[in-house]
């Protein structure tokens, strides 16, 4: 997958290193001193801000980085596909049909299709086919097709589908790696999302109550203490040395030595809470960060250029745990892997306090 | 972190109260769903339009003119006992619903509010209503008022949340009646302190939780049958509340079901577009009740329906979905002749225990059906049987009938007990209705208006209400009235807007004398052209003139001069609209029902004699034999020498003394007509014939006196050949000058399985073949169906032939191929309507076109819109029909009267043959007559009939074959129906 596009971080060598030292600290000392490894940042979110849509929310951080999603719905012919259990010949197409219905429940799963769901990532200063939006885009759409049973509530009837279009907007310029505002934002108005109410039956035309009040969720709400489904939500944890810090803002990023981006869901039958959904590793913005240069390596200050760059490399090497900042290299250990997977998913992980959190501010 | 919210309901709090929105989700046509978002600006300055405050009259809000609308409501509101100082009434939506004729009523319901929320719900409800109910807010002396009070603020009712639409929209005309109250109250104590008279607002309502509340809330409330109660005329009144609703709670408690239910709408429109349902329109047999056809658009032959239950609650000229039956359920169409008065004579209306859908007596009707259908080979092979599942729009309209006399238990006019009685209609093509009355007494013997306002599963008879009687039965009034409503013509006096169109000068208008007047700007002086007039006897509306005079080269100019209209009739404006709307004037044998006011039709635009008159004139150059060089379109002035009816005009050229300039060139135009006449049967016109018949009334009381057929002379024909010429002709101007929205006329060819059955009857009868290929092939083989003994075979084998035809239709040429503008009747390529713009409304759109072809003056938007077109042509269309059927209608009456009393023989002709009877036609009346083998003798013969070759042949004591074409003496004499008190022409074999 291409790289995204790197956010230039105006740091010099030093400053660099030494964000990076002290992020290495047990325990860490963040970028915003007053933060933990695993919180996140402040942020003022609202939903149903835009009237005309299905669903809406904006959220926006502290840092002033600021996303608005909008949801749209529109009921789309679909296309007739010969399904195994071929639908009978003449006579006994009706009776099949009947039987078709009579398991609707059992056969509700999987008649969905990727198609259905379009989603689009506009940001300031970005072309809609440059990198970083386009990869933005797949990375939040396969989460959300990875997580359940979204697609196949798009489903009408065998003729008819809801298409659902996700339109995120970042208002403001990418300040930091904007994949975890724009998925909390997405989740945010998914949650609020909700389809007209079906009045028609079976393979009829859809027909739909006009009375905006009777509209579904797109997500239901269940009555009871049951976990609903809800939409996957993104969240970004980076390694520097030993330790994992989450929501990571801009200048941390550019110390990291790997970045997760882990999409996970709130499970609905499992014993833990909450789910992981998908889970990939982001380049990290810290390997395009231009590298010190030792006094050694430096005419101006009477060292001696290296001749070839492997020669530099193999200096650089030598001078790794010099403090003089070089970038980080290689990926990331397993170890670290199954670390973050845990912290995220464990009971009262933070998974599960991202996503009540987001309730909170739907319901509030 | 500084942050504003982008909501706009928290922006609101700021900015005040006077922001809301609606939210609902919007279908379209092309299957799109969307959410709509409205917002609602309130404001303050919504007028209460009473006349008691004074607030509201600063507050209103003034129009481009500085001028604010009149307030509405009386200071001086009629009361009643339980509100003696006045009410302003606010019905709810099902009030309307339910009582809108009562509304309509002249003599009651003043000062009544029409609330914005009621208004809209009337509209998504139904749409007839809505449309009735706007009429009526323009009326002026009923003072209905229409307050917006979703806009403003103090009446806006938000929607709460959990809380359904219709609870809503209750509450919020609480809350209006309770604003009104309030502000009238003000109002009253603002003007001054001495008056106590304060009008109530009251709310009509049904609904009873409705009527909790608005008790709970001290909110003034009545149901709208218990305020009608208090009313002075409360029983002709109750009379006229719809039905469908009490009806319902009588008869809950009964669950016996007659009919199968009807799909919903999403299922009936999926199985149309799938292929497997049929959307059609449901047309009763008007010789078999039981028997209805649904033609749609997947077949070339019409479905059959057959009994009441497959029709399932559909009346004829709904639009149904129906259902193909399986293939052991078809049938062949009747033979037989079924009438709903004599099956069902003895139901009654108040029981319905007993009753089946189909009772024992249509059972048995059907059988015999089936059994005939079976016994038949070729010929009355079965066809295609359907069902209705579903009405996808209903065409109820009002009907006229009278009481049926049988159903009515008490007819003692002091007893004031509701009963439940049948109406028959006068259509014999609707099915009996059932109504509930209290002035059953009074009704009886009279033509009385009823509308349908259900059919439930549960009842056998669709139930309606009363509208309003027209007068006792066959006085000339009521059945001319009858008539008119039947055929849905507009036969009210022009409304006041209509009138302030006409020229200011009235009868006095001239031509304006100088020639530098604006009228004549673009116009040519004829005034020195020999132009006449040749039009029937008695005439004032004429609409054309003609001349001819011979060129120095010796071809001759014609012309053809039509009354300016469109110079009178701008497009548009109120007189435009109303001509629109009625399309066309309307020949009552009595009567005339004018398209434009009088002033113009039988004066100011009418090309009378001697005085000068505007005109379009249509100017050929034609060779002797009648070859067109050229055509010439423009508008003039001409004053026509002299007005002839077809008998003058006839005489002066038969006069050989007369050589005068006009009468040569009368005789000019009529040797051109013959030969253009002759021209246009070789390439294949049709002449076609239809029973016309003159009714002569005496001048007083007009009063029928005799019936006589109409006998056509040369000059009639004179004056058709040349208006063909000229539609033609400007059709073509049209199409040029507008190729997507010219307006023209076409007659599409008759598809060949119409003539089917007329040539297998001369083809068995008679032994002659009816070629139908082309207009050309039938006319050529129409001319060979001759019988020598009998000159009127041939006229019996065209009428006949004339209804196997398509009707001639308008449209605009953008929605039809070129080839499909083939006027098949007349045989030419393009044709329109031009020369009688008095009388016919597409001739004045073809004026305005033309004028605009010529560059005489630039075209309205309204003719560049094929759209708007469209419906113009689809009004006219129906409009045209209407009027012809109306006018056979009223001749039909008034042969019947002229037949009053008399015992005439006449000789007949059979034209068709049923099982249990044959139609006979009098071609001295034009009458066609049903005569049933129960007529002939009693106890009704035995017959045998043969349908393959047409022949009925009664055993018993009549023994005797009828067979069809035949020629037979009949004795006509009239009846008066004992049930119905109808009277009717009798025809009996002699």
């Amino acid at each position: 997958m291409a790289p995204p596009q790197p956010q230039q971080v105006h740091l010099s060598p030093a400053e660099l290193s030494f964000l990076r030292a002290t992020l290495c600290q047990d325990p860490p000392l963040r970028f915003d001193h007053t933060k933990r490894p695993n919180d996140f940042r402040s942020m003022r979110a609202e939903c149903d801000v835009l009237p005309g849509a299905n669903g809406s929310a904006r959220i926006a951080l502290d840092d002033g980085t600021e996303a608005l999603v909008g949801v749209k719905a529109e009921v789309e012919r679909s296309q007739w596909r010969p399904s195994l259990e071929a639908r009978g010949s003449g006579l006994a197409g009706d009776a099949e049909m009947r039987d078709a219905d009579d398991d609707d429940d059992a056969a509700a799963t999987g008649r969905g299709q990727d198609a259905w769901i379009e989603m689009s990532v506009e940001i300031p200063g970005f072309r809609d086919d440059d990198a970083l939006p386009v990869f933005l885009a797949s990375m939040l759409t396969e989460s959300l097709l990875a997580s359940g049973g979204l697609k196949d509530r798009l489903y009408i009837n065998s003729r008819f589908h809801w298409k659902l279009y996700i339109d995120i907007l970042l208002l403001s310029p990418p300040l930091s790696y904007p994949l975890a505002l724009l998925s909390m934002t997405t989740h945010l108005a998914l949650l609020t999302a909700r389809l007209p109410a079906l009045k028609s039956e079976q393979d009829e035309d859809p027909l739909f109550d006009d009375d905006w009040d009777a509209a579904v969720f797109l997500y239901p709400k269940s009555k009871a203490n049951a976990p609903d489904d809800k939409p996957p939500v993104i969240v970004l944890a980076m390694a520097v040395g030993p330790n994992i810090i989450f929501d990571p803002c801009m200048e941390e990023l550019a110390v990291a030595d790997a970045v997760l981006a882990i999409a996970c869901a709130n499970a609905t039958a499992s014993s833990t809470r909450a789910r992981i959904v998908s889970v990939r590793t982001i380049d990290p913005p810290s390997h395009l960060t231009p590298p010190g240069v030792p006094n050694s390596m430096n005419s101006a200050t009477g060292g001696t250029v290296p001749a070839s760059s492997a020669e530099a490399l193999t200096q650089r090497e030598l001078l790794a745990n010099s403090g003089v900042w070089t970038p980080p290299r290689g990926g990331m250990k397993r170890g670290l892997i199954s670390q973050v997977v845990k912290m995220v998913v464990e009971e009262g992980g933070v998974a599960e306090e991202v996503i009540s959190a987001l309730q909170a501010i739907e319901l509030g | 972190m500084e942050y504003f919210s982008l909501k706009r309901s928290t922006a609101a709090d700021r900015a005040g109260a006077n922001l809301s929105s609606k939210v609902y989700v919007r279908s379209t046509k092309s299957g799109k769903v969307q959410k709509i978002v409205r917002e609602l600006y309130l404001r303050n300055d919504i007028p209460c339009s009473s006349n008691l405050c004074r607030a509201c009259l600063d507050i209103a809000p003034a129009d481009f003119n500085q001028k604010t609308a009149p307030f509405v409501l009386s200071d001086t509101p009629a009361g009643s006992k339980d509100y003696p100082n006045g009410i302003y009434l606010v019905p709810d939506t099902n009030a309307f619903l339910t009582g809108m004729d009562l509304f309509e009523v002249e003599n009651a319901f003043h000062d009544v509010i029409v609330l914005q929320t009621v208004l809209e719900e009337v509209k998504n409800r139904s749409l007839p209503l809505y449309h009735r109910l706007i009429a009526l807010t323009k009326h002026e002396n009923k003072r209905f008022y229409v307050f917006f009070n979703e806009f403003r603020q103090e009446t806006h009712v938000p929607r709460d949340s959990g809380e359904t639409i219709n609870d809503r929209n209750d509450r919020a005309v609480r809350r209006a009646v309770q604003w009104y109250n309030e502000h009238i109250t003000q109002a009253v104590t603002a003007r001054s302190k001495q008056q106590t008279r304060v009008p109530t607002v009251v709310m009509l309502t049904d609904d009873r939780d409705c009527l909790r509340k608005a008790k709970a809330d001290k909110i003034p409330s009545s149901t709208l049958a218990d305020f009608v109660f208090g009313l002075e005329n409360a029983d002709e009144l109750l009379d006229m509340m719809s039905a469908a609703q009490d009806q319902r709670e009588v008869r809950s408690k009964k669950t016996e079901l007659f009919y199968s239910e009807h799909y919903t709408i999403s299922k009936m429109m999926t199985g149309v577009k799938a292929g497997v349902l049929h959307q059609g329109i449901f047309n009763v047999s008007p010789y078999n009740y039981l028997e209805a056809s649904v033609h749609v658009p997947a077949f070339e032959k019409s479905l059959l329906v057959l009994g009441r239950e497959n029709g399932n609650r559909a009346v004829s000229g709904d639009v149904v979905v129906v259902e193909i039956l399986p293939q052991d359920q078809w049938k062949a169409p009747s033979t037989k002749i079924i009438e709903e008065e004599t099956v069902n004579k003895n139901d009654n209306p108040e029981v319905e225990d007993g009753e089946n859908i189909v009772s024992e007596k249509e059972r048995k009707a059907l059988q015999e059906e089936v059994k005939r259908a079976h016994g038949q080979s070729t010929e009355g092979r079965p066809q295609p049987t359907a069902r209705v599942v579903g009405i996808v729009k209903r065409n109820w309209r009002q009907y006229v009938g009278h009481i049926d006399r049988d159903s009515v238990r008490t007819t003692s006019k002091s007893a004031r007990q509701q009963q439940m009685v049948f109406l028959v209609p006068m259509d014999k093509r609707v099915p009996k209705i059932r109504i509930r009355t209290r002035q059953a007494g009074e009704l009886l013997g009279q033509r009385v208006l009823a509308t349908i306002d259900s059919w439930d599963r549960d009842s056998r008879y669709p139930m309606g209400h009363f509208v309003r009687s027209l007068g006792e039965l066959e006085s000339k009034g009521a059945e001319t009235e009858a008539l008119l409503l039947e055929w849905d013509v507009q036969y009210k006096p022009f409304p006041k807007t209509v009138l302030d169109c006409l020229p200011a000068e009235g009868h006095d208008w001239k031509v304006p004398a100088s020639t530098d007047d604006p009228g004549w700007k673009g116009r040519k002086d004829l005034r020195d052209l020999l132009v006449c007039s040749i039009d029937p006897p008695g005439c004032v509306d004429i609409d054309d003139a003609l001349h001819a005079r011979k060129l120095p080269n010796g071809n001759f100019e014609v012309g053809v001069h039509i009354a300016d209209v469109s110079h009178f009739v701008k497009p548009n404006n109120a007189m435009d609209k109303e001509a629109s709307q009625r399309g066309t004037t309307v020949y009552l044998v009595d009567k005339r029902i004018d398209m434009l006011p009088m002033l113009l039709g039988t004066d100011l635009c009418s090309l009378k004699p001697y005085v000068e008159r505007y005109a379009f004139s249509v100017l050929w150059e034609i060779t002797p034999d009648a070859d067109i060089v050229d055509s010439q379109f423009t508008k003039s002035v001409i004053r026509s020498r002299e007005a002839f009816s077809y008998e003058q005009a006839q005489i002066r050229i038969d006069d050989t003394g007369a050589q005068d300039d006009l009468t040569t060139g009368m005789r000019t135009l009529l040797m051109l007509s013959k030969k253009l006449k002759q021209k246009r049967y070789d390439a294949g016109a049709l002449n076609l014939a239809s029973p016309e018949v003159k009714v002569q009334t005496e001048s007083e009381t007009s009063d029928p006196v005799d019936v006589q057929t109409k006998r056509l002379l040369d000059t009639n024909s004179l004056v058709e050949e040349f208006m063909l010429l000229a539609n033609i002709s400007v059709a073509a101007k049209n199409y040029s000058a507008f190729p997507q929205t010219a307006l023209l006329r076409r007659h599409g060819a008759p598809p060949k399985t119409n003539f089917e059955e007329l040539a297998n009857q001369l083809k068995v009868k008679k032994g002659l073949e009816l070629r139908t290929d082309t207009s050309k092939a039938l006319a050529d083989s129409l001319d060979t169906c001759v019988e020598e003994s009998e000159p009127f075979f041939n006229t019996l084998v065209r009428i006949m032939a004339t209804r196997c035809m398509m009707s001639a239709e308008y449209f605009c040429a953008g929605t039809q191929a070129y080839p499909e503008f083939r006027h098949y009747g007349l045989a030419s390529e393009i044709y329109t309507h031009f020369t009688s713009p008095i009388r016919r409304y597409a001739d004045l759109e073809a004026h305005r076109q033309l004028a605009a072809a010529i560059d005489y003056e630039p075209l309205d938007a309204s003719l560049h819109s094929k759209a708007k077109l469209e419906g113009v042509c689809k009004n006219i269309n129906v409009r045209h029909r209407n009027a012809q059927m109306a006018g056979r209608a009223s001749i039909e009456y008034y042969v019947g009267q002229a037949l009053k009393g008399k015992d005439i023989t006449e000789e007949g002709f059979v034209m068709k043959v049923f099982s249990n009877g044959f139609v006979v036609f009098v071609p001295r009346f034009g009458i066609e007559s049903l005569i049933r083998l129960r007529d002939l003798a009693t106890p009704e013969p035995e017959a045998e009939f043969d349908g393959e070759n047409y022949v009925l042949s009664v055993k018993g004591g009549v023994n005797r074959e009828v067979e069809l074409f035949q020629k037979v003496n009949v004795r006509i004499t009239d009846e008066v129906e004992e049930s119905t008190g109808k009277r009717k022409v009798k025809l009996t074999l002699v």
